[in-house]
C-alpha cells in the first residue's frame, strides 16, 4: 500500500488534537487492518449461514408436525429471550469445553473461538430470520398453496418452490434488519478474544492514550459495513421484486 | 399423504379436547422440571451452586438496576430527541436525526467501551471528588442507544396518528396543547408501550455486556465463580443457571408485549 499520505493524515489529525500515531507503527497498523478483515469475514459468514439456519427452522415451524415445530418453537423462544453474550459464553466455555474433553484435550478440538462466534451468531440470527420467514410463509395466499396441490406438488416441493420464494420476498426487509444487527453483534467476538476490529482496537488503546481516536475509526467501520449490508439488501430487494407485489 | 391434509394444515387446527394452557405456564413448568431433574442427578453440584447463590443474586440485582436506570434515562432523553426530530427548524431537526442515526447504528458494546474509557473515574465538585463508578458508565453506554431507539418509537407513534384527529379536535374547539394532551398522547401510549417493552427486554439482555468492562453483574459473578470452583459440572450448571434467570426475566415481558400488540393491532 502506498504510505505517502499516511504521515500527512497523522500530522493533520494531530493538529486538531487527535493522536493517530498507531497508523505509523507497521505492527499496530497491520493488526488493526487484520481486525477489519476479520469483522468483514465474520459478518459475511454469519449472514450466509444464518439465512440457511433460518430457512431450516422456518420449515420446521410451519411443518405442522408437532415433533418438528415444538422443538423449533422452543429453540426460537430460548434464543430470543437470553442475552447473546451469555449464549456465546455457554457455547465457548461449556459446549467447547465438553467437546475438548470428549476428544481428549483442547489440542484435538478443531473448533476455535472464531468458529464459535460464527456458529452462535448463525443460530441466534437464524432464529430471528425464522420468525420473519414464518410470518412470510403464513402471508402466502391460500390460493397459491391450493394451486400447487392441484398441480401435484408434494409438501416439500410446495415449501421450496412456492412458499419460500414468496416468503423470502415478503420477509426481506426484516431479514436485512437482522443482518444489520448481526454485523453489529460481531463486536461480541472480542469477549472471547477473536481478533475482530473491536478487539484489535482494544489491544491498541491499552498501549496508548488514543481511545477516542480509535472509537471514531470503529464507528466508521461499523457504519460502512451496516450501510453496505443495507445497500446490498435494497439491491437484492429490487432484483427480487415481482410484478403484482409491492408498490 | 392426502392432499386435503396439506390444505387444512394452517387453516383449521384439530379440535381441542383439553383447555388451552398458556405457553408461559408450559415454559415455566418445563424449566422447573428440567431443574428438578438436574438437581436429582447433580445433588453435590447443586449444593455448591446454592453456596454461590447470594453472589449470583447480587449480580442479578446489578443487571436489573442498570437496565431500569438505562431505560429511565433513555426514555426521558429519547422523548426530548424524538420531539426535536419532529421540529421543523433545520438547526434542531438535523442534529437530532444525526444523534439517532449514530447511536442506533453503533454496536452497544462499542458504546459501553466508549462510556467506560472516555469518562473520568471521578468527578470534581469544588474540593470534593465524587467517584464515577464503572456501572454508572455502563448505564450511560446503554442509555445512549436506548434513547435513540425511543426517539424513533415516539416519532413513529406521533406521526402514525392521522391528521384528521388534529383537525377534528380543532373543530371541537380544543387548543393545540389540549389536543396533544387529551387526544394524541393517549393514543401514542398504546402504540409506544409494546415497542418500549421490547426495547426494555433488549436493554436488559445487553446489561451482560457490562461484564466486559469489569462490572460485577450476573455473568461476571458466574465467571468468577467458575474460575474459583474450577469444576466441569459446576461450570455447566452455573451457565445454565444464568441462561435460566435471564429467560425467566425476559420471556414474560416478551409474551406480555405480544399480547398487547395483538390487543392494540386494529385500534
Amino acid at each position: 500500500m502506498s504510505e505517502s499520505w499516511l504521515p500527512a493524515f497523522v500530522a493533520a489529525a494531530r493538529s486538531v488534537g487527535l493522536n493517530y500515531g498507531f497508523l505509523l507503527n507497521a505492527f499496530e497498523r497491520a493488526a488493526w487492518i487484520d481486525g477489519v478483515v476479520v469483522s468483514i469475514e465474520l459478518s459475511a459468514l454469519g449472514i450466509v449461514s444464518s439465512l440457511i439456519v433460518g430457512m431450516v427452522i422456518a420449515a420446521a415451524l410451519t411443518s405442522g408436525r408437532p415433533y418438528l415445530d415444538r422443538p423449533a418453537r422452543a429453540f426460537v423462544e430460548l434464543v430470543r429471550n437470553t442475552p447473546t453474550l451469555v449464549q456465546i459464553f455457554c457455547a465457548f466455555f461449556v459446549v467447547n469445553m465438553l467437546i475438548s474433553q470428549a476428544l481428549g484435550g483442547p489440542q484435538n478440538n478443531p473448533l476455535t473461538a472464531y468458529a464459535w462466534v460464527v456458529i452462535v451468531l448463525s443460530l441466534h440470527y437464524g432464529a430471528y430470520h425464522a420468525e420473519a420467514l414464518r410470518a412470510g410463509i403464513e402471508a402466502v395466499p391460500r390460493a397459491m398453496r391450493e394451486s400447487a396441490v392441484s398441480l401435484g406438488f408434494s409438501r416439500r416441493e410446495i415449501l421450496t418452490h412456492v412458499e419460500l420464494p414468496l416468503a423470502v420476498r415478503f420477509a426481506w426487509p426484516s431479514l436485512v434488519n437482522n443482518m444489520v444487527d448481526l454485523v453489529k453483534a460481531t463486536s461480541l467476538g472480542s469477549a472471547i478474544a477473536v481478533g475482530e476490529v473491536t478487539y484489535a482496537s482494544l489491544m491498541i488503546w491499552v498501549n496508548g492514550d488514543n481511545v477516542l481516536e480509535l472509537m471514531i475509526f470503529i464507528l466508521l467501520v461499523y457504519a460502512a459495513l451496516t450501510l453496505l449490508v443495507a445497500g446490498l439488501g435494497t439491491l437484492v430487494e429490487n432484483r427480487l421484486r415481482m410484478p403484482g407485489y409491492g408498490q | 399423504m392426502a392432499s386435503e391434509d396439506i390444505l387444512t394444515l394452517k387453516t383449521s387446527p384439530s379440535p381441542r379436547v383439553l383447555p388451552r394452557i398458556p405457553s408461559i405456564v408450559l415454559w415455566i413448568g418445563a424449566v422447573a422440571l428440567a431443574w428438578l431433574v438436574l438437581a436429582h442427578f447433580y445433588r453435590d453440584t447443586m449444593s455448591t451452586l446454592w453456596a454461590w447463590a447470594p453472589l449470583l443474586a447480587g449480580g442479578l440485582r446489578m443487571n436489573v438496576l442498570i437496565s431500569v436506570l438505562a431505560i429511565a434515562i433513555g426514555t426521558v432523553l429519547g422523548a426530548i430527541v424524538g420531539a426535536l426530530e419532529l421540529s421543523r427548524g433545520r438547526w434542531i431537526g438535523a442534529p437530532a436525526k444525526a444523534y439517532v442515526q449514530v447511536f442506533r447504528n453503533a454496536p452497544i458494546l462499542v458504546l459501553i467501551f466508549f462510556a467506560t474509557y472516555v469518562f473520568p473515574f471521578e468527578i470534581r465538585f469544588g474540593s470534593t471528588y465524587l467517584p464515577f463508578p464503572d456501572w454508572i458508565k455502563a448505564t450511560i453506554g446503554l442509555a445512549l442507544p436506548a434513547s435513540a431507539h425511543i426517539a424513533e418509537i415516539f416519532r413513529g407513534a406521533i406521526l402514525s396518528i392521522t391528521s384528521a384527529q388534529w383537525e377534528a379536535s380543532a373543530s371541537l374547539g380544543l387548543s393545540r396543547s389540549q389536543t396533544l394532551r387529551w387526544v394524541i398522547l393517549p393514543q401514542c401510549v398504546k402504540r409506544v408501550l409494546p415497542p418500549w417493552m421490547n426495547l426494555y427486554a433488549m436493554i436488559t439482555m445487553s446489561t451482560t455486556l457490562a461484564s466486559l468492562v469489569g462490572v460485577t453483574e450476573l455473568l461476571e459473578s458466574a465467571k468468577n465463580a467458575t474460575n474459583t470452583v474450577n469444576r466441569t459440572d459446576f461450570t455447566i450448571i452455573i451457565y445454565l443457571a444464568v441462561l435460566t434467570l435471564f429467560f425467566l426475566y425476559c420471556y414474560p415481558i416478551t409474551r406480555f408485549t405480544a399480547r398487547l400488540e395483538r390487543k392494540y393491532a386494529f385500534h
